[in-house]
């Protein structure tokens, strides 16, 4: 477990569904024709267990994946799924088990990361108001313009020195000892409980069952879970342009994932999370949506502030709303979706200064 | 300490920080240094968070605000009467008549007579008023208006604008205008990248005709890859197999890249009654080889929409789509990704090409020299570095194709917004490792 793959190993597929490895084939050896043939029509795409998916509430609906391994699996290949006690992959256990029972984890899981950076930062801001202070004794004391400007200067430097010796001296977060709490974490074999699950975003699921079959369920067994019987076209609407647009998306090699902590829709990675971040900032929109305008800048205030490109994709349907409802009942979910069309546009803000060459 | 702040907030929001030049706000001291009595003024000063208890602050604040005042005072102010530009408003045809034209602004702006007389577009009229350039007075029928003068004040003229499209356009011409860019409005520009009627509309049918057969194939495909049979009709040995049997499902708007693709769909869509967001102005980039008679393509074009306006609305999708097929100005990307571009080539001047009709002007004025000098200035500037396939497809998509600006007018507030039309569905960006084992691929 603390082992960790390099990432091009490890996320080596972008899809749960594998291509077919195949030996080669050497052009004037027919014995490795034979054997390529053999290989060719013994092996299959598809997997052999299928992936175990629950479901929680009725009302909203939580699609979980409890296995250990399964978990895993959807996550290394191509990014599914958010762990419920981590911030994207299920870690929650691995760091469980680092701070438990052994230290000489070094701390790479990215939470750990992030939150010694924002240590760092936070004694930084603090010796920054020591000095903030000084200024005002100074200031207080009747120092001359000139005076104040030197103490700025030095301070300026200092802090300047301060930051690149924090950033080469690793202050490791303190250790935290086992707590009584923590006992409740473990089996009576000494290990430690999986207390987590992935959970699925309904599109994901779907795209999990209907583009590529990885899960143990049908894609109408799916929908009824997620929408019931629909009577309304209304009710069926935003599910469907949310998969179009996701399918769209993943189709062409992107890993989309939830967009919320953005204010939008989805985020576009061109590989995945761990391996870089994501440029694009999609929001969905019906092909004749009319927003108030401060809903457009607000959003590109956002993403721009997180320096990615808003793109805005519009979904048109095709079809009346009564042939996609009478599909839907159907399960011919495959006519459904190609019968929306999307188109995309950028919208960056234009500052004429930047403009003028 | 202020800096490092603002460094770390710079940063973090790289895009943002475009602002910060712009915004900055007028330091007097610099222009106290030219005036009669210049004394040494520091600089504008640190600022801090929050008041702390202490006059420094309020010193500093002083000190400049003195620094704008002497500056005021001392300079001197007026307009020599010699240089008078009088210009007369004329009710009947909405512009201003400029009887003996003279001065910088004729580069630009105005329209030359056979006699020497100029005629101001209206905004153009108030754009010079307001800047001093020209005085304004007011062309009544049935007096001697040239000397018994009628003068009208800046009140007056905004009393004269029309309608509040026509203020709105105003105020995007005269903000673009005084940071330094050429504005032109959009009507009887005699320049355009598309050669005029050529083409009829019966390629468009032809290629409706083309498209519906891969709608059949993909149909078929789909029924294939969609049925719980997949696997075992079909193998997949690569993921961009995979990935190519997904990508058949849901069909997108492809966007015109290519000059040829621009104007086969360019004729198509000019049957069309007038768009409900016309495009307004023309905006070229500051020059100093300007010739308004034959000004070339835009940059940039301008649609104007007034956020307070409950007539108006933000453009929905098939608005944006109409407003980007009658846009005709310099296709950026088109002469980004080849090195020998020349618009001269590409655009036309009241029908015929440009490189046709203006060289030959310009071999005539400015002699081969400038031209030779200039094609050494642009040389170092765009380095022939060519750019990796991947980089260049994240351009493609950031940057996307056609473009044009939005001016958001709210009560005088003007911002831009640079909408472009992308496509990701003509570009895939799954990953394929980069293996050197020569694994047959199909």
């Amino acid at each position: 477990m603390g082992k960790r793959k390099p990432s091009s190993a490890r996320y080596k597929y972008p899809l749960p569904i594998h291509p077919i490895e195949l030996p080669p084939l050497i052009p004037h050896n027919p014995i490795s024709w034979v054997y390529w043939t053999y290989c060719y029509f013994s092996s299959v795409n598809g997997l052999t267990n299928k992936i175990h998916v629950e479901f929680f509430n009725d009302k909203y609906v939580h699609i979980v994946v409890k296995d250990d391994s399964q978990m895993n699996y959807l996550w290394e290949n191509g990014f599914f799924g958010t762990g419920q006690l981590s911030r994207s992959e299920p870690t929650w256990k691995n760091r469980t088990h680092n701070r438990l029972a052994d230290s000489d984890g070094h701390g790479n899981a990215l939470e750990k990361v992030t939150q010694h950076r924002r240590l760092l930062r936070l004694e930084f801001k603090k010796q920054r108001e020591k000095m903030e202070q000084e200024l005002l004794e100074l200031r207080r004391k009747g120092g001359t313009i000139e005076q104040e400007k030197e103490l700025l200067e030095q301070q300026r430097k200092s802090l300047r020195v301060y930051k690149s010796q924090q950033s080469s001296a690793e202050v490791l977060p303190h250790e935290e000892t086992i707590r009584d709490i923590d006992l409740l974490l473990f089996t009576d074999d000494g290990k430690i409980r999986q207390l987590e699950s992935l959970e699925l975003m309904p599109v994901e699921a779907m795209f999990l069952t209907f583009a590529l079959p990885v899960l143990d369920i049908t894609a109408k067994d799916l929908t009824r879970r997620l929408v019931g019987i629909p009577e309304k076209y209304e009710d069926i609407h935003q599910f469907i342009s949310q998969y179009v647009v996701y399918h769209h998306y993943r189709s062409h090699g992107w890993c989309a994932r939830s967009g919320v902590k953005f204010g939008c829709d989805y985020l576009l990675y061109q590989r995945g999370p761990p391996l870089e971040h994501a440029e694009f900032c999609v929001r969905i929109l019906n092909s004749n949506d009319i927003k108030d305008y401060n809903w457009y800048s607000s959003l590109a205030r956002v993403v721009a502030g997180a320096n990615k490109t808003y793109v805005l994709c519009y979904v048109e349907s095709l079809r009346s709303p009564e042939t996609i409802l009478r599909w839907w009942h159907q399960g011919n979910y495959k006519s459904i979706f190609s019968s929306y069309k999307v188109g995309e546009i950028t919208y960056k803000r234009w500052i004429p200064g930047k403009n003028r060459e | 300490m202020e800096k490092d702040e603002e460094q770390d907030i710079r940063l973090d929001t790289a895009p943002d920080s475009d602002l910060e030049d712009d915004e900055l706000i007028q330091d007097w001291s610099q222009a106290a240094q030219l005036s009669i009595r210049s004394s040494t003024l520091p600089k504008r000063g640190e600022k801090d968070y929050e008041p702390d208890g202490t006059n420094v602050q309020e010193l500093l604040l002083y000190r400049a605000r003195k620094a704008m005042f002497d500056t005021l005072s001392n300079s001197a102010r007026g307009s020599v009467v010699k240089n008078l530009v009088k210009a007369y408003y004329d009710p009947h045809e909405h512009k201003a008549l400029v009887l003996r034209p003279k001065g910088n602004f004729l580069h630009t702006l105005g329209k030359m007579h056979r006699d020497g007389t100029v005629w101001l577009e209206f905004h153009e009229f108030v754009y010079l008023a307001e800047r001093g350039s020209i005085t304004p007075f007011y062309k009544m029928d049935g007096i001697d208006w040239i000397n018994q003068e009628l003068p009208l004040t800046i009140e007056d003229l905004y009393m004269l604008f029309k309608s509040q499209e026509e203020l709105d356009t105003f105020f995007v011409f005269e903000h673009l205008k005084r940071l330094g860019f050429i504005v032109m409005p959009t009507n009887n520009s005699l320049d355009s990248f598309f050669e005029p009627k050529v083409g009829k509309n019966s390629g468009q049918a032809l290629s409706n005709t083309w498209n519906l057969l891969p709608e059949w194939r993909k149909t078929i495909h789909n029924t294939i890859f969609y049925s719980p049979w997949k696997f075992w009709l079909n193998r997949y040995t690569s993921n961009p197999q995979i990935y190519q049997s997904l990508n058949q499902l849901i069909p997108s708007y492809r966007a015109p890249r290519t000059e040829e693709e621009l104007r086969r769909t360019r004729f198509g869509s000019m049957t069309k009654k007038p768009s409900a967001f016309p495009i307004s102005l023309n905006v070229w980039k500051p020059r100093t080889d300007f010739k308004k008679k034959s000004p070339g393509i835009p940059d940039f074009q301008v649609v104007i929409y007034n956020k307070n306006d409950p007539n108006q609305h933000f453009p929905t999708y098939h608005e944006l789509q109409e407003i980007f097929q009658y846009l005709d100005y310099k296709f950026e990307f088109l002469s980004e990704i080849d090195d020998k571009w020349d618009w001269d080539d590409h655009s036309y001047h009241d029908g015929k090409l440009r490189s046709q009709t203006v060289a030959n002007v310009k071999s005539k004025n400015a002699g081969v020299a400038a031209d030779s000098k200039k094609s050494q200035k642009v040389k170092p500037k765009r380095k022939p570095k060519p750019k990796s396939p991947r980089v260049q497809q994240k351009i493609r998509l950031k940057n996307g194709f056609r473009s044009f600006l939005l001016a958001v007018m709210d009560d005088g507030m003007i911002s831009f917004i640079k909408i472009s039309e992308t496509d990701f569905g003509s570009e895939n960006v799954w990953y394929v490792p980069q293996l050197t084992t020569k694994k047959p691929t199909l």
